[in-house]
């Protein structure tokens, strides 16, 4: 068996991979997602809206909240896995498992103190805007893609590991062929996770000047305008499902085959 | 006037969730309201933890079994005080004609404001109102005070001729809500006659534009309401509104009209409290608590038997 085998984990067979059916369970949600906004822009075209609900629910704010909320959602889920994955993969190292508790328990306490609270925190410290938001957002949804990485990367078969070990690859090279590629499904989940963490949180990110669609909702809440409100939530749950469908897409784009 | 205020400091937000808690000494005494028990509610903000527990204090006094409740958020106070939860709350004028009458246009004479609230709350929804404070909780442009000696700032008209002149200089923190209603950020700009680009408005949360004003850099202009014990403490100046744009906000207790019609007498036992509380005496207060950190609760007895209303 030469190193070019492996290689054929990489291999993609589109027949079994987009199969008809699959391609239509995968434009399923697309196609759902966009008749949930045109009913949304038909029902607020048919509400009577008063002066304060034209004020808020004008396209150019409603586009700007939402290519906002986009932008700081994918900044964060950016720079989520630049932070995550590599430390992730240093502590399954050996020498350096001791650390991985308190990474994790790092990141727990970042997952479960509230946004808001860090988010005012900063702010305090530091300053306002976009910057402090996206930092807020980092330290709420970096676990779900630090721990999944850990996880994803000690559930690979050990008895693999020592085989490949055995047929003379470094461990540089196991790392690269075999544990990442077999980590990548759950890794994949975790990131999945932490961007719909990411897109619920930036609705916070409203009381720093970090623009978003918390504006929005937050405008509606405290005016007890359902048309104001409903518009803010059920964006932000689009833009939570079709950033999931993506990464879901990439999921299913990255995942060894065979799996 | 709704809003969540956000103490940015852990310990006054651990206070502020301590007072939660506090009720008042069980059991009803002497006096015409005996056998009555009452739970007086409060928004999510120091004024409105005095007003509930002064209130409290004075039913307890007249023989009622009465505690203060502190819920969050205008709405669910309201909707508290609508399905029963509340037996009576301290509103204000402004706030239920903006944002339970569903009305646009505030009336700027305060006594109309008033009537016409009261009116329209008796007859759409059975809440009434009893006779309102002095105190106008009422939003406000604050600015820090060097800045104002500095480019000779008193009046919002000043800060229209600044915006005028060096439009660099009118940058105005916000709460989204003050951006989206009528009496807020759209109408003030119009009524003076000011072009504030959208990039020099910053939205921000109430408890962060306190600090930011204070600080000038985010911002040289801060919304504030008139009564916030911080504006003195952070020394901040409120610029006058020289054409009366801002509504009025001034507080009163409502309750169900058959609360009412139970205890009339309530309204009496109130009146005194009522008559006292100008918008100094809830600034002053209200610093007690947000800046001295002291108990809600205490402030209001002490005040109350300083006043010799207890």
């Amino acid at each position: 068996m030469s190193l070019d085998a492996l290689d054929t984990a990489y291999e993609v067979r589109p027949a079994e991979r987009w199969s008809r059916r699959a391609l239509l369970n995968h434009l399923m949600t697309p196609a759902l997602l966009v008749g949930v906004v045109l009913g949304l822009y038909g029902w607020v075209q048919a509400q009577d809206l008063d002066s304060i609900e034209t004020r808020v629910l004008n396209r150019p704010a409603i586009i700007d909240a939402t290519l906002q909320h986009l932008q700081l959602t994918a900044i964060a889920s950016v720079l989520v896995i630049l932070i995550a994955i590599p430390l992730g993969i240093l502590l399954t190292r050996r020498g350096m498992q001791w650390l991985t508790p308190f990474a994790l328990g790092l990141a727990n306490i970042g997952q479960a103190a509230p946004a808001l609270g860090v988010l005012v925190i900063l702010a305090m410290l530091f300053s306002v805007g976009e910057r402090i938001a996206i930092a807020a957002l980092v330290v709420s949804a970096v676990l779900p893609v630090l721990r999944n990485t850990i996880v994803g990367i000690q559930q690979v078969d050990r008895n693999l590991v020592e085989a490949a070990r055995g047929m003379g690859l470094t461990p540089g090279q196991v790392l690269r062929k075999i544990e990442i590629p077999l980590a990548v499904p759950v890794m994949l989940a975790g990131l999945r996770t932490t961007i719909i963490i990411c897109v619920g949180v930036a609705t916070v990110a409203t009381f720093i000047n970090a623009g978003g669609l918390g504006d929005i909702i937050v405008a509606g809440i405290k005016t007890v305008r359902t048309p104001i409100l409903v518009t803010g939530a059920v964006l932000t749950a689009v833009i939570a499902f079709s950033l999931d469908w993506l990464a879901g897409m990439l999921e299913n784009f990255l995942r060894p085959h065979g799996l | 006037m709704k809003h969540a205020k956000l103490l940015p400091l852990a310990l006054t937000a651990l206070m502020a969730t301590s007072l939660a808690g506090c009720g008042g000494d069980s059991g009803g005494g002497e006096g015409s309201l005996s056998g009555a028990s009452y739970v007086v509610g409060a928004k999510d903000f120091s004024e409105q933890d005095i007003l509930a527990n002064m209130t409290a204090m004075l039913l307890e006094k007249n023989g009622a079994d009465a505690e203060a409740k502190r819920i969050t958020g205008s709405v669910n106070t309201r909707t508290a005080l609508e399905s029963g939860d509340l037996d009576m709350y301290w509103e204000y004028t402004g706030t239920a004609w903006i944002t339970y009458l569903k009305e646009t246009k505030p009336i700027g004479d305060p006594e109309e404001q008033f009537d016409a609230v009261k009116k329209a709350d008796a007859e759409k929804n059975d809440i009434a109102w009893l006779d309102h404070a002095e105190f106008n909780n009422t939003y406000a442009l604050a600015v820090r005070s060097e800045y104002a000696d500095e480019k000779g700032l008193a009046t919002l008209s000043d800060l229209a001729a600044l915006a005028a002149s060096d439009p660099g200089e009118a940058t105005i923190c916000v709460e989204s809500e003050f951006a989206a209603r009528d009496d807020g950020l759209s109408g003030l700009l119009d009524a003076y006659g000011m072009d504030v680009p959208d990039d020099q408005v910053k939205t921000l949360d109430t408890g962060v534009i306190y600090t930011e004003t204070d600080k000038g850099d985010t911002c040289n202009f801060g919304e504030v309401f008139a009564t916030d014990g911080r504006i003195a403490n952070l020394d901040l100046t409120v610029l006058e509104d020289d054409k009366k744009f801002f509504p009025v906000y001034q507080g009163a207790p409502t309750m169900k009209q058959a609360t009412l019609d139970e205890h009339p007498e309530i309204a009496d036992i109130l009146a005194p409290l009522t008559a006292k509380l100008d918008t100094e005496t809830m600034q002053k207060l209200n610093a007690e608590v947000d800046v001295d950190g002291l108990d809600a609760e205490d402030v209001a007895q002490k005040w109350l038997e300083d006043e010799g209303l207890l």
